[in-house]
This record gives C-alpha cells, structure tokens and sequence, in this order.
C-alpha cells in the first residue's frame, strides 16, 4: 500500500480512473450508485489520510464529528417551529465552527513552526463549507438538515484537499440526480479535457517554472544577499508556479467531478487577462474569493450599512475590502507576510475602486481604448505578481532568513 | 450521434495517445539513434551533472572515443589551471578526462555507474580517486545514494547479473537504501538475488521491460540539458597555463598562484571557500574532528563492488589516495595515525588482489598549495598526480591480474582494526 498526495503522481490517476468506471457507467445508465461512490470516497481518503498519515486521519475524523454535531444542532435549534433566531447563537455557532482552523493556523506561529495535531490537509476548505451551511441555514435558504448528504458534501473527495469550494444547495442538487444521458455526456467531454489540461499545467508547465527554473533563480538570488534582479525573476516564476500548480489541481477536481455528475465550480478563468484587481478577484481562486465576498465581505457591508457606522457608501465600501483581504490574509497564515499580502490587495481594491470612480466622472478626458486596455492588464498583471512575492515568504528568507554559508 | 461514437469521440484520442506511447518508448528501434556529437561528449565530460551521472548513451559515446572515465566525487569540482581535465586539454593528451562523480557520490554510487558503461571499460583504463572521507563508520549516506540513484543502470546491472557474490552484495546493499525500496517488484528481485535465487520469470520480464523504457528514455532525451558552465571555467584556465610542458616551471606557477588565492587564512585554503564556508565557522570547528576514524567502514565492502566490477570488465586502473591538508587537519583534530591506518588499510585491500597501479599522496598534506581546501586537491597537488595520470594514460602498461577475494565483502574486513 502506498500512500498518496490527491493527484501528486500517475498511479494516484490510475486508481482514480479504474475506481469511477464504474460510475461513470452508472450514471450513463441512469443510476447514481451511491453506496459505491461512498466506498470509494473512503478509499480515496485513506489513501490520502493513511498509512504514515494516519494522525491526520484521526484529526479529519474527529473534526468531522465535531461539525457534523455542531451543525446539526444549529440547524435542530433554527429550524424548529417559531426559532428565536438569536443573533448571538449563530454567532457562537459560527465561533465554534471556525475555532479548530483558528487553533491550526495560530499554532505553527506560537509554537515556531510546530503543525497543530488537530490539522490535516484541507481543514480550511472544510471549514468553508460548514461555516456558508451555518450562514445559509439562519438565512433560513437551507431548510433542511440531512447528516448523510452533508456529511458527503464535506468529504467530497475530489476537492477535499483544495477545493473548488462548493455551495451545499448546488451540491445536493447534483447528488440527488441523475444528469441526463446527453447532458452526462457533455460533462465527460469536458471533465476529460479539465484533466488533460490538469497533467499540462501542473506536470508540464508547473514543473518547468517550480521545478526547473526556480532553484537555481532562488539561489543567486539568495546569494546576492539584498537585491538582485534575481529576485524580479523569481517574482515572475513563482507566480507562474503558483498559478499553474493550482490551476492544474484544480482542473483535476473539477474534471473528476464532472466525471462523476458533480458540477464542482470552476476556480480559475484566465487570471492573468484581468483588467484590474476586482476583475483578477472575479478569475483567481474564484471559489473561494466568492465565498469571502458572499459570507464576509456582503455581510460587512450589510452590518455597516443596517448600523449606520459610516456616512458614505465609499468609506463602507473600503473598509469592507481592507477588513475582507486582511481576514484572507489571516486564514492563509500567521505570518507578516501573508497578513501583508491581504492587507496589499486590500489597499488595491480601494485604490482601484477609486480610479474607476474617477473615471467615470472624468471620461471625456480619460480615453479608453485597446492601447489603455493592454496596459491595465500589464500594469494589473505586474501588481499581482508583486503581491505573490510577497505571498511567497521569499522576502523574508531573503531579509530575515537564517544566513546561508 | 450514438453513445459508442459519442465515447470514442472523447476516450479514442486517450487511448491512440496511450499506444503510441507505448510504442514509442518499448520500440526496440531507438537504439540506432545513438550518435553522440563530439561537442555533446565534450560538455557532459566536464558538466559533473547529476544527469550525466545517471545516464548511458553520451559516457557509452564518449568512452569508445579517447574519453578516459575518472571515478570519484566532489574534488573534480574544483577547477584550476592543473585541473586533470585543464592539463588534457592544454597540452593535447591523447585522453581526456570524463569526469564521473560530485558531492556525496561514493563507491556504491560509482559501481552502479560502471555498470552503464561496462561494455565500454572492458580491456580499457580508468582513474579512480579514493576519497578517505568516505569510510566514515556509516558509510554512503542513504540520501546521497538516493540523489544518484538511477533506475537506468540498476536494471541495466539486473539483466547481466549472474548471482555472483558481487551481484548478491550489490543487491544486499541496494536493499538498504530507500532506492531499492522504491520499485516493489524490482525490490522483490533484488531480495531473491541477496538470497542468492534467481530472479522469477516474471521479475524477469519486468526488469527487461523497465530497461527498454529506460534506455529509451537515455536514448531520446539524454543529449539535452547538459550544463557547459565547466568547459568555459577550463577555457578560462587554459589561457593561464604556458604554451609548452615543463614540470619545474610549472610547479612555480602552481605555488604563484596558490599564494594569490590562499591570501585569506593561514590554512592555505583557497580563499572563496575559506570566505564562504569556513571563516564565519572557524571557531566552532576547533577539534571538530576528534575520533572521526575512516578505518572501520562498510564502504569498504562497496569498494570491493568497484574493485570486483573492475576485474570482471578487466579494466586497468590507476588509484589515486589524496592527503588531507595538513594544518586543517591538525587544527579540527583529526587523527595523522588514523589517516596512516587508513591508507594501509585500502592499499592491502588494493594490492592483495593485483590492483597495484596507486598514486598515494597521502604524506603529502603539508605541501604548501598542494590542497585547495581541507580536503580537495588543487594547484600543486593536481600537478603531481599528474605525474601518474599522465604515463599511465598515454604510455603501455603491461595487463592486470587480478585475484578477487571474497573475504573483502565481509563485516570482519569492513570492521577490521589495521
């Protein structure tokens, strides 16, 4: 038995494809074999949770139950006839739901370094999705509590360790029915050709940046000591790295979804064409950037506004976005530079804002045409890619690192 | 469109992909395309490159060519202008070095690279530079070995072994580093053999199959990506040497230099490495070395797999023992009667069984700029090894005979007080 990091190598693919034939050919036929698809979602999960990694297992199960009760309770609590619907038990709820990915994130910076043992990969993108079912189900839009259905939603295992993030509602839809025959079909093109771009971008073009190009960039620049164009060029390559490696992990989960009747969304839409900063959020890690804006970002301004903390709608507006990056930043790490790097695209995101604004008040003077457009994507792509150096923690190797000899 | 169209329309492109990939890279045809430009053979000779190490088809080339294979490990980095490969080239040898070996590669390392090149060393010559270094009390470092690793040359060594007892040793100590885990069924032949059966038909089969993957993949790609940062830095050191060969003067421009670059420190260690690695270190090493002992190692059982593979391939080898520069050596504490063991030990090991081609340079650690650093040879010391690379290389030297005795793959010798 060997053990497996989702999609890292060719064999992981092999058992992916010989495990959902036969689902595949279920649903061709019209049936969802569900106990099947259940067996192996385990199967899968302990190749990627067993074995050597067993401990992980046993933090994902008992973070499992956890959620499972916690939410269950809520929903027992909101959906009984003529609930109070206190403001302050959704918010404990929420607290409760969240509070194992706050001890998992802090730890490692209160303990130099040290992983949480109640951490297992892909306990943010879990997280996601108990916390929006908590949010939708005081909204009263999720009506109904089934433990099985949920418990699937959760354990997903296509996207357990990174997404896409997908929405309860939409999900329970897909595994409810069966897609029809031609509409199946459609899904099989396009899951398959998801994958194959998958194997391009992470094993062809990932590799080349991260694996090829990166040392060696990495290293003069960090023999340089101070600045060197060496780290401009590393700037570059690790946003290519980056993008690529997701992309292409991503690609996987949605392409295997699809496989198995499953519409995961989509997470990434050619990011590096955007036109400026909201347009990038709109194609970047577009699941979870939604997720922030639907649960963070919308109820923030919502509470603003019902409260009436601010005057004007643009300083709610900007300290929603600044509030909103910033708490990104803290999910991704506690580190000077991811909370840097979300306080970054905060600030970006209001002096984008800003500059459309004046735009549109000014737009007889300011021209706009297919010139000023390639520039706003050059000038959108080379800010991004600034942000992820500092994302990437080179810096600080670079300025705070242990000296190198 | 039916379902069956449907589905070809999207599965049929995987499937056609699949075959022909198979038939790619289990084609048999491949082996033809094995011309190796000389520029190519040039570069990989002095790219001290992981890949060339792993590979086969450019040392095959070079080594039919008048490339001479060096065995050894991180001194061939170290390039100046009496650098063997800088000397070859400047007073045009009938040879030229094929540098074999970087950090960490050691005698089971350097076995299995033989054994992608055998054909080639059969009736032939080869250097070997024995590091003392490497018979630490636990010999090859799992994750040194497992850098080098080449699957290539495993099954290549697989579909020759015989079940000898070099076969059986090899495939015992392969068993102990995480690379012979790393393929089940191989792991499964190698136990047999260790055991000394004969692998299954099927292992077998499987084995013959990995190989022609393999090859191939040699074949195809191999001639590619080779660095050739190091035949510039030997152009550069060319222009330093005098047109015509004379030792004495020579000699002088050797210490001229070592002088210049040893500036730093009063170790006579070059001054980029003194500044890079060691200045900021210096006090924390001070007897460092105290009780390090290279006498009793189980790299003397992986010596004897060079040594058994050499006899079989009847290969004439020249030995290289270097020294350790001595101040360094006395400052970190290392023992000189240690040393003086050390070498009486590998030079039995030698000679007992007819390897008696040895440059010993081991009393030679107090030669000023004989050393480049603590433990690689530079200016000086290239030059006097020279001085048997040279006439072994070029001049008639009469035919090995040699006696293996098996009693040098024990514990009872690797563990060996001498």
């Amino acid at each position: 038995m060997r053990w497996f990091i989702p999609y890292g190598n060719p064999t992981y693919f092999i058992w992916l494809a010989l495990a959902i034939i036969p689902l595949m050919i279920g649903l061709l036929y019209g049936r969802r074999f569900r106990g099947y698809q259940t067996i192996i979602s385990l199967f899968f999960l302990i190749l990627t949770f067993g074995g050597p990694n067993w401990k992980t297992g046993i933090a994902l199960i008992g973070y499992f139950i956890y959620q499972i009760i916690l939410v269950a309770g809520y929903s027992h609590y909101r959906q009984k006839k003529g609930s109070a619907n206190q403001g302050w038990i959704f918010v404990m709820t929420v607290i409760l739901a969240i509070v194992p990915l706050v001890i998992v994130k802090v730890t490692p910076a209160i303990e130099g370094g040290r992983q949480s043992i109640i951490g297992f990969l892909g306990i943010s993108y879990i997280t996601f999705k108990v916390v929006q079912t908590i949010m939708e189900t005081r909204d009263g839009i999720i009506k109904e509590f089934h433990p099985i259905l949920f418990g699937q939603f959760l354990l997903f295992f296509p996207t357990i360790s990174s997404g896409p993030i997908d929405r309860y509602r939409r999900f329970e839809t897909d595994y409810k029915k069966v897609p029809e025959r031609a509409e199946y079909l459609d899904l099989i093109q396009t899951g398959v050709r998801y994958v194959f771009q998958g194997f391009v971008y992470k094993f062809i073009v990932a590799y080349y940046f991260g694996t090829v190009l990166m040392p060696g960039i990495e290293r003069h620049a960090l023999m340089a000591h101070g600045f060197s164009w060496n780290i401009i060029a590393y700037m570059y390559v690790y946003s290519m790295d980056l993008f690529f490696d997701f992309a292409g992990y991503s690609l996987f989960a949605v392409g295997i979804s699809y496989l198995m009747g499953i519409k995961t969304p989509v997470n990434f839409n050619q990011p590096f064409k955007s036109k400026n900063i909201k347009d990038f959020w709109n194609r970047w890690h577009m699941t979870l950037s939604f997720w922030f804006r639907d649960y963070i970002f919308m109820r923030l301004v919502f509470f603003f506004m019902k409260h009436k903390v601010f005057k004007s709608r643009v300083t709610t507006a900007n300290v929603c976005y600044v509030i909103n990056m910033l708490i990104m930043g803290f999910w991704h790490g506690e580190t000077w530079f991811y909370i840097t790097y979300g306080l970054f695209h905060g600030c970006a995101l209001v002096i984008n804002d800003t500059w459309l604004r004046f735009k549109k008040k000014h737009q007889d003077v300011i021209p706009h045409n297919k010139l000023t457009e390639l520039f706003a994507i050059f000038l959108t792509f080379n800010v991004v890619c600034f942000s992820f150096l500092i994302f990437s923690g080179f810096l600080n190797t670079l300025f705070f690192g242990p000296n190198k000899f | 469109m039916s379902l069956k169209k449907r589905l070809f329309m999207i599965f049929g492109p995987i499937l056609t992909a699949a075959v022909l990939m198979l038939v790619v890279f289990l084609s048999p045809l491949w082996s033809r395309l094995s011309y190796v430009s000389p520029k190519v053979q040039r570069n990989a000779a002095s790219s001290l490159s992981p890949l060339v190490l792993k590979g086969q088809l450019i040392k095959q080339r070079a080594l039919e060519n008048n490339y001479v294979p060096f065995f050894g490990s991180s001194e061939w980095s170290r390039f100046d202008p009496f650098h063997p490969a800088v000397l070859a080239a400047k007073y045009h040898r009938s040879y030229r070095p094929f540098l074999l070996g970087a950090r960490g590669s050691q005698s089971l390392t350097n076995f299995f690279v033989m054994q992608s090149v055998s054909p080639q060393l059969k009736n032939k010559k080869a250097v070997v530079f024995v590091s003392p270094q490497w018979f630490t009390p636990m010999g090859e470092d799992p994750n040194a070995f497992t850098f080098y690793y080449s699957p290539l040359q495993t099954t290549t060594w697989l579909k020759q072994e015989t079940g000898s007892k070099m076969d059986r040793y090899a495939a015992y100590r392969l068993l102990q580093m995480p690379s012979g885990d790393s393929d089940k069924i191989i792991a499964a032949a190698l136990a047999r053999i260790a055991a000394g059966l004969k692998p299954t038909k099927f292992q077998r089969n499987y084995i013959n199959v990995r190989n022609r993957i393999l090859a191939n993949e040699d074949q195809i790609y191999s001639r590619y990506r080779i660095p050739l940062n190091n035949v510039k830095t030997i152009g550069k050191n060319m222009k330093k040497l005098p047109r015509h060969y004379h030792y004495r003067q020579l000699d002088e421009l050797a210490s001229q230099i070592g002088k210049q670059q040893t500036s730093s420190n009063d170790f006579e260690i070059n001054n980029r490495f003194w500044n890079r690695r060691l200045k900021r270190h210096v006090k924390d090493l001070k007897n460092f070395q105290v009780g390090q002992s290279y006498v009793k190692s189980p790299e003397y059982g992986d010596f004897e797999l060079l040594l058994n593979q050499f006899a079989d391939d009847h290969t004439n080898v020249l030995f290289i023992i270097p020294p350790v520069n001595q101040k360094w050596q006395e400052y970190t504490g290392l023992s000189a009667a240690m040393l003086k063991q050390f070498d009486q030990k590998i030079k039995y090991q030698l000679r007992s069984q007819g390897f008696n081609h040895i440059d010993d340079l081991s009393k030679d650690g107090n030669v000023p700029y004989f050393m480049s650093d603590t433990i690689h040879p530079g200016w000086r010391g290239w030059l006097k090894m020279d001085q048997a690379i040279n006439p072994f290389l070029t001049k008639k030297v009469s035919r090995p005979h040699y006696q293996i005795d098996k009693r040098f793959y024990s514990k009872r010798w690797q563990q060996y007080d001498y």
